[in-house]
């Protein structure tokens, strides 16, 4: 019984860092429908942005999140303006190369720049490293990004829901032509969904840090799973994605504690079954994906 | 998706004649060690992305996980041969059998996806498929790196000349692009250049398309496994890392789309420009760090499907087909 409860809190924990991750993809796949394979990149970026930070200015990643927020949206603002804003018309398959050839492209060129070394950040001394909690202890580090993934999810949610912009967000994402056709600015309303879907990404990257390495290729770990999380929490739904998160952590850490080896196999037999059969997720609009990804 | 008819016409003969003098012919016409290494892989991705073709050219289905098939292919034959002492050539026929019982297996859930969503339920595929690999190594005492013992021999696939490794790969792509021009041919041919353009519409007028789907994905990985025992006795060293790898996927999907998707010609055209452009870069930017050519490779990798959506082979077309319009019809489907 123990154990089980130190597997769930430990899986919950987990999954508050896929949550994290996938919140971006949510408001970018989900939201806009706009197909990103370059995803986990700009999470790299996020990792490797917190961590120059703080080599350079001593500024941990928590404590200088805002500023990896606002860099990252802005390189959100310049992945929409030079890129996505001439492949949001054409074919699926030229928005799935254009974004995987990108994807190449930064991962490569953080080879270049920083080698394949393992970087991470230390924020708490040993004393700190985990805390007691309900009678077993759990990584402070991990803590921290569950509560980021908190506070990230109720941020989105007051925007989307409460703001014009994000209103105009969803509205565009239900249906571009009559969006447009109501006076809306379909490329500015793209432009802040981008600014702010990367932004959530590369914060999330930068969160991240203190508990797993950044290494060029780091992204691609991620972005499967930032995926299923997102369609499990039903394609554009923000508490959604957490949840899809929160789930994916609990099934890995279960499976992980049975045979070690398969854990990282359970996100991918999740998403095939998933996709196969429960396409529009826990908590979808029915035919989502058909609607969206035409 | 504005794709292109499957090809066939008169240049039929004539096309046959160029691609047996590229495949048979070139091979004996080099003789630099360099060329031959290259021509090998020309014709061996020339054959693997005619392979890929054949389920996401002609039959539409967007597949990023062939890597999975590849890796059977090479860990199929390797583990025979290494293990058992069976003849590579026996068990490449074990590998497709294997390969195409997988896809017989995964088609049931993966044909229910469309576009996107096929795509990455198949890159999932070949990632469980790698994982459980590696798992599997774990308990059957497998070295994670697999080496064969050089010793050439036509019975052990092992040959002392490059030369006939890159008839091997010739042969093999004469092999893929005859079965595909068979079956773009065939009945089952138009079939799936229907359910390609429109699903709804295919299946409105009573073609059963898991059927056909099914059919193009069964020789699809049955040739991509036999594609991956050859390389495996090329290189004569496996490991999980580089016959499982999405790298392999995108790379035979990238070809047929850079070469032109759904045609004929397209996937050994993108095969004769990817790779020579990925060893110059290779050896041009060598020296300025690790990634620099993958970088130059990613971004003209954006351009060009940015620019050329429908491929070398489409843009021709297109252009031809400006060419000959007065007015009149379009000459595209």
């Amino acid at each position: 019984m123990e154990t089980v409860l130190q597997l769930l809190i430990s899986g919950v924990l987990l999954g508050g860092v896929y949550a994290l991750g996938a919140m971006g993809l949510n408001l970018i796949f989900g939201v806009a429908k706009v197909v990103n394979f370059a995803h986990g990149e700009f999470l790299m970026i996020g990792m490797y942005a917190a961590y120059w930070l703080w080599k350079l200015t001593g500024l941990n990643p928590y404590a200088g999140a805002p500023v990896i927020l606002v860099f990252g949206a802005a390189i959100g603002w310049i992945f929409y303006r030079c890129l996505i804003r001439y492949t949001i018309y054409k074919t699926e398959m030229t928005q799935v190369f254009a974004t995987l050839g990108l994807s190449i492209v930064l991962q490569n060129f953080a080879l270049m720049l920083f080698s394949a070394d393992f970087l991470t950040v230390k924020v708490f001394t040993a004393d700190w490293e985990s805390i007691p909690f309900l009678g077993g202890y759990v990584s402070t580090t991990r803590l921290v990004s569950f509560l980021f993934a908190a506070v990230a999810m109720v941020l989105t949610l007051l925007f989307m829901k409460r703001t014009y912009t994000g209103r105009a967000i969803e509205a565009v994402s239900q249906d571009l032509s009559a969006a447009r056709l109501v006076g809306i600015d379909v490329n500015k309303v793209l432009t802040v969904a981008f600014a702010l879907g990367i932004g959530l990404t590369v914060l999330a990257g930068g969160v991240l840090v203190p508990s797993f390495y950044a290494f060029p290729t780091v992204g691609s770990s991620f972005v499967l799973i930032s995926f299923v999380a997102v369609v499990l929490g039903g394609l554009g739904n923000v508490a959604g994605t957490v949840a899809g998160g929160l789930i994916l952590g609990v099934i890995e850490t279960l499976v992980g504690y049975l045979e070690p080896d398969l854990k990282e196999a359970t996100h991918f037999v999740l998403l095939i079954v998933l996709l196969a059969f429960l396409p529009n997720g826990l908590f979808g609009v029915g035919g989502a994906e058909k609607e969206g990804l035409k | 998706m504005n794709l292109h008819r499957i090809d066939y016409r008169d240049g039929d003969a004539l096309g046959a004649v160029l691609l047996v003098a590229i495949a048979i012919g070139l091979p004996f016409a080099v003789a630099d060690r360099f060329y031959l290494n290259l021509l090998f892989l020309i014709l061996l991705y020339g054959g693997l992305a005619s392979a890929w073709n054949l389920l996401g050219g002609y039959a539409g289905q967007f597949s990023l996980g062939h890597t999975a098939f590849f890796g059977i292919g090479a860990y199929s034959s390797t583990l025979l041969y290494t293990m058992a002492g069976v003849s590579p050539w026996l068990g490449a026929l074990g590998g497709m059998a294997i390969s195409m019982a997988l896809a017989f297996l995964i088609s049931y859930p993966v044909f229910r996806l469309r576009g996107v969503f096929f795509a990455m339920a198949t890159i999932a595929v070949g990632e469980t498929v790698r994982i459980v690999l590696l798992w599997y190594r774990r308990i059957a005492d497998i070295p994670y790196g697999i080496s064969i013992d050089y010793k050439p021999g036509f019975g052990r696939m092992i040959f002392a000349e490059p030369r006939s490794y890159a008839l091997m790969a010739g042969i093999f792509l004469l092999l893929v692009v005859g079965v595909c021009y068979a079956v773009s041919r065939s009945r089952a041919g138009y079939y799936l250049q229907a359910l390609r353009d429109n699903e709804d519409a295919a299946q409105a007028v009573g073609i059963d398309l898991r059927r056909y789907k099914l059919i193009a994905f069964l020789i699809s990985a049955a040739f991509t496994s036999l594609g991956g025992t050859l390389m495996a006795q090329y290189v004569l060293y496996i490991e999980p890392s580089t016959v499982f790898n999405t790298t392999i996927s995108i790379d035979v999907a990238l070809m047929s789309i850079l070469g032109g998707i759904g045609t004929l010609w397209g996937p050994l055209l993108g095969a004769a420009v990817t790779m020579p452009l990925q060893e110059f870069l290779r050896d041009w930017l060598g020296s300025a760090g690790a990634g620099a050519h993958l970088v130059v490779y990613g971004a003209l990798l954006v351009v060009i499907v940015m620019l050329l959506p429908q491929g070398i082979v489409g843009a021709w077309k297109d252009r031809s087909a400006k060419r000959r319009r007065h007015g009149g019809q379009h000459a595209r489907g």
